[in-house]
C-alpha cells in the first residue's frame, strides 16, 4: 500500500458553530462523527459541502481550497444525505434524475441501477414518493445522493428513524460502496454501535470543538478525555 | 335606468349590520367591535370614493385617469408587500410588477378598443385588475415565506445536490403560483353560474342588456385572470434570489 491519499482536510476552522476543527480524511476512510446533541456535528457537515461557510480556517478537497471550486460540482461531487429524507414531491425517478439532470447526465437506465443499489424493486421508478414507508423513502434519497456519482459521502444521522432492516441495508451498502465508487465517507451517528461497526476513525465531537479523534476501536475502549468517558458511559 | 337608493333605505341597512354584531356577542366571538369599525370604515371610503370619483370624471381623461391610477396602485403595492415583510426592496419591486401588469392590461384594453380611454372605464376597470393583483402578489409573497421555511429541508437537498437557487427554488415555485391563482380559478369555474360577477351585476343594474354585459364581464375576467399569474409568477422569478446568498447557501428571512 502506497501513502494515503488525502480527500478533506481542515485547517483551524471556525465558525459561529464550530471552533479550532483540524483533521483529515483520507481515500478509502469511513470517518463516524459521534457527540452531545448541538455538539457541532451537522455543522461540521455542512461546511464540507460549502452549505455553510467558516469564518476562518481553510478546507481542501483534494489539495485544493473547496472554496476554488465551482460550488455546483463541488456539492456534486460531495454528495450529502439527510436525516428526514426530504424527497421532491413527484416519483421516485423524479427524484433521482433531480442531481443529474442538473448537469444533463440522466438516462433512464440508470434509476434502474440505482434502486438495485439501494435493495428496492425497479418497479418502484414511477411510483409517487408519498407511497413510500419512511425506510424506503431513506433509501431512495441515497440512491438521489449517488446518481450523482459522488467521491464523498456526507451522512447526517441516515439510520436513525429507520427499523433494524433498514439499517442493516443501509450500514451494508456504506461498506460496500467506500472505496469503489465512493472514495470517503463522513457518518454522523447518536449510535456507538453504529460507529463501532463501521467507523474507521471517530471523531468525537463536544461544545463545538472535536476534542478527540482517532482510531474508532481505540477511541471507544481507551477513551482519553473526561468528556468522551463521560459521553460513553450513558 | 339605473335604479335609485333612497337614504332612508340605505339607514335601515344598519340592521342588517346588527346581525353578525349580536350573534359575535351572543357567542362571545369578540368580533362586534372590528364588525362595527369595519362596517362603517367601508361606509365612509365609498362615500368619499363616490365623491372622489365624480370630481375625477370630470376632469381631463388624461389628469383624472393618471391621478387616480397612481393613487390606486400605490396604495396596493403598500398592501401587497406588507405579506412580504422582512423580504428586501419588496415595495418598490412589488410596485414595478403592478405598474408593469396595469400598463399591460391598459395596452391590451385600448389597443383593441374594448374600452376608450375615458376615466369612468378605465378606472373602474383598472381597480379590479388592480386589487385582484394587490391580492395575488401578497398570497404569493406569503405563501413564499412560508414553504422556504417549511421546505428549507428539501431547498437544502436540492443545493447539495448541485442545483443553482433558481433551480432549487423550482421546486416550490409551482406550488406557490397555484397556490395564489386558485382563488381566481375557482372563481371562473363557477362563474355565473353561483353568483353574477360585479360588474355584470353593476351594468345590468345599470340597464345594459345581459348579452351586452357579458362581453364587458369576459374581458375583464379574462383580464384579472391573466393579470394574477402574471403577478404570482413575477413575484416567485424576481424574490427567490433573496432566499439565498452569493455563495448559493439558504439564508433565513425574519419576520418582523
Ligand atoms: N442555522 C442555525 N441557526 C442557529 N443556530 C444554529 C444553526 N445551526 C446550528 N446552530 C447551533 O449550533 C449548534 C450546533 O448545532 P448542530 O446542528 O451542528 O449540532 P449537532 O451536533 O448536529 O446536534 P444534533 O445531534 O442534535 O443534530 C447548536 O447549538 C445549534 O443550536
Ligand atoms: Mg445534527
Amino acid at each position: 500500500m502506497g501513502a494515503p491519499i488525502p480527500v478533506l482536510e481542515a485547517s483551524n476552522v471556525q465558525s459561529d458553530f464550530l471552533r479550532n476543527i483540524n483533521f483529515n480524511v483520507s481515500e478509502g476512510e469511513i470517518i463516524t462523527l459521534i457527540g452531545p446533541s448541538g455538539a457541532g456535528k451537522s455543522s461540521l457537515l455542512k461546511l464540507l459541502n460549502r452549505l455553510a461557510d467558516p469564518e476562518t480556517g481553510q478546507i481542501f478537497f483534494y489539495n485544493k481550497n473547496i472554496k476554488e471550486y465551482k460550488i455546483e460540482q463541488l456539492r456534486k461531487r460531495i454528495g450529502m444525505v439527510f436525516q428526514s429524507s426530504s424527497l421532491f414531491e413527484g416519483t421516485v425517478e423524479d427524484n433521482l434524475k433531480f442531481g443529474p439532470s442538473l448537469f444533463n447526465e440522466w438516462e433512464h437506465e440508470e434509476g434502474k441501477k440505482l434502486l438495485e443499489i439501494v435493495k428496492l424493486p425497479t418497479d418502484f421508478l414511477s411510483k409517487d414518493v408519498r407511497e413510500l414507508s419512511g425506510g424506503e423513502q431513506q433509501r431512495v434519497a441515497f440512491a438521489r445522493t449517488l446518481a450523482n456519482r459522488p467521491e464523498v459521502l456526507l451522512l447526517d444521522e441516515v439510520t436513525s428513524a429507520l427499523d433494524v432492516k433498514n439499517v442493516e441495508v443501509i450500514e451494508q451498502f456504506i461498506k460496500g460502496i467506500v472505496s469503489k465508487e465512493v472514495k470517503a465517507v463522513l457518518m454522523v451517528t447518536h449510535d456507538i454501535k453504529q460507529a463501532k461497526r463501521l467507523g474507521d476513525r471517530t471523531f468525537f465531537m463536544y461544545n463545538r470543538e472535536i476534542v478527540e479523534q482517532g482510531d474508532t476501536r481505540r477511541l471507544l475502549t481507551d477513551p482519553q478525555s473526561g468528556r468522551l468517558q463521560a459521553f460513553l458511559k450513558e | 335606468m339605473a335604479p335609485e337608493i333612497s337614504n332612508l333605505s340605505m339607514f335601515f341597512l344598519i340592521f342588517f349590520v346588527l346581525i353578525p354584531v349580536s350573534l359575535s356577542y351572543l357567542y362571545s366571538l369578540g368580533l362586534s367591535g372590528p364588525i362595527l369599525w369595519s362596517s362603517f370604515r367601508g361606509i365612509v371610503q365609498l362615500f368619499l370614493i363616490g365623491y372622489i370619483l365624480t370630481y375625477l370624471f370630470s376632469l381631463e381623461p388624461l389628469t383624472g385617469i393618471t391621478i387616480m391610477l397612481t393613487v390606486m396602485i400605490l396604495v396596493a403595492a403598500f398592501h401587497a408587500s406588507k405579506k412580504g415583510t422582512g423580504i428586501p426592496y419588496v415595495r418598490p419591486i412589488t410596485l414595478c410588477i403592478i405598474v408593469i401588469i396595469e400598463i399591460f392590461v391598459l395596452a391590451m384594453w385600448l389597443g383593441f378598443q374594448m374600452i376608450s380611454f375615458q376615466p369612468d372605464q378605465v378606472i373602474p376597470m383598472s381597480g379590479m385588475v388592480i386589487g385582484n393583483s394587490m391580492v395575488a402578489i401578497g398570497l404569493a409573497l406569503e405563501r413564499m415565506k412560508s414553504e422556504f421555511k417549511e421546505g428549507e429541508s428539501k431547498i437544502t437537498a436540492a443545493l447539495a445536490l448541485g442545483a443553482k437557487p433558481e433551480q432549487a427554488s423550482k421546486i416550490l415555485v409551482r406550488k406557490i403560483v397555484k397556490s395564489s391563482m386558485i382563488p381566481n380559478v375557482d372563481g371562473l369555474k363557477t362563474i355565473g353560474l353561483v353568483q353574477l360577477p360585479g360588474m355584470m351585476t353593476g351594468l345590468i343594474l345599470g340597464g345594459v342588456a345581459p348579452i351586452e354585459a357579458i362581453r364587458f364581464q369576459i374581458v375583464i375576467s379574462l383580464s384579472i385572470f391573466a393579470s394574477v399569474s402574471l403577478s404570482a409568477m413575477f413575484v416567485t422569478i424576481i424574490f427567490y434570489r433573496f432566499f439565498f446568498n452569493e455563495n448559493q447557501q439558504m439564508i433565513k428571512i425574519e419576520e418582523n
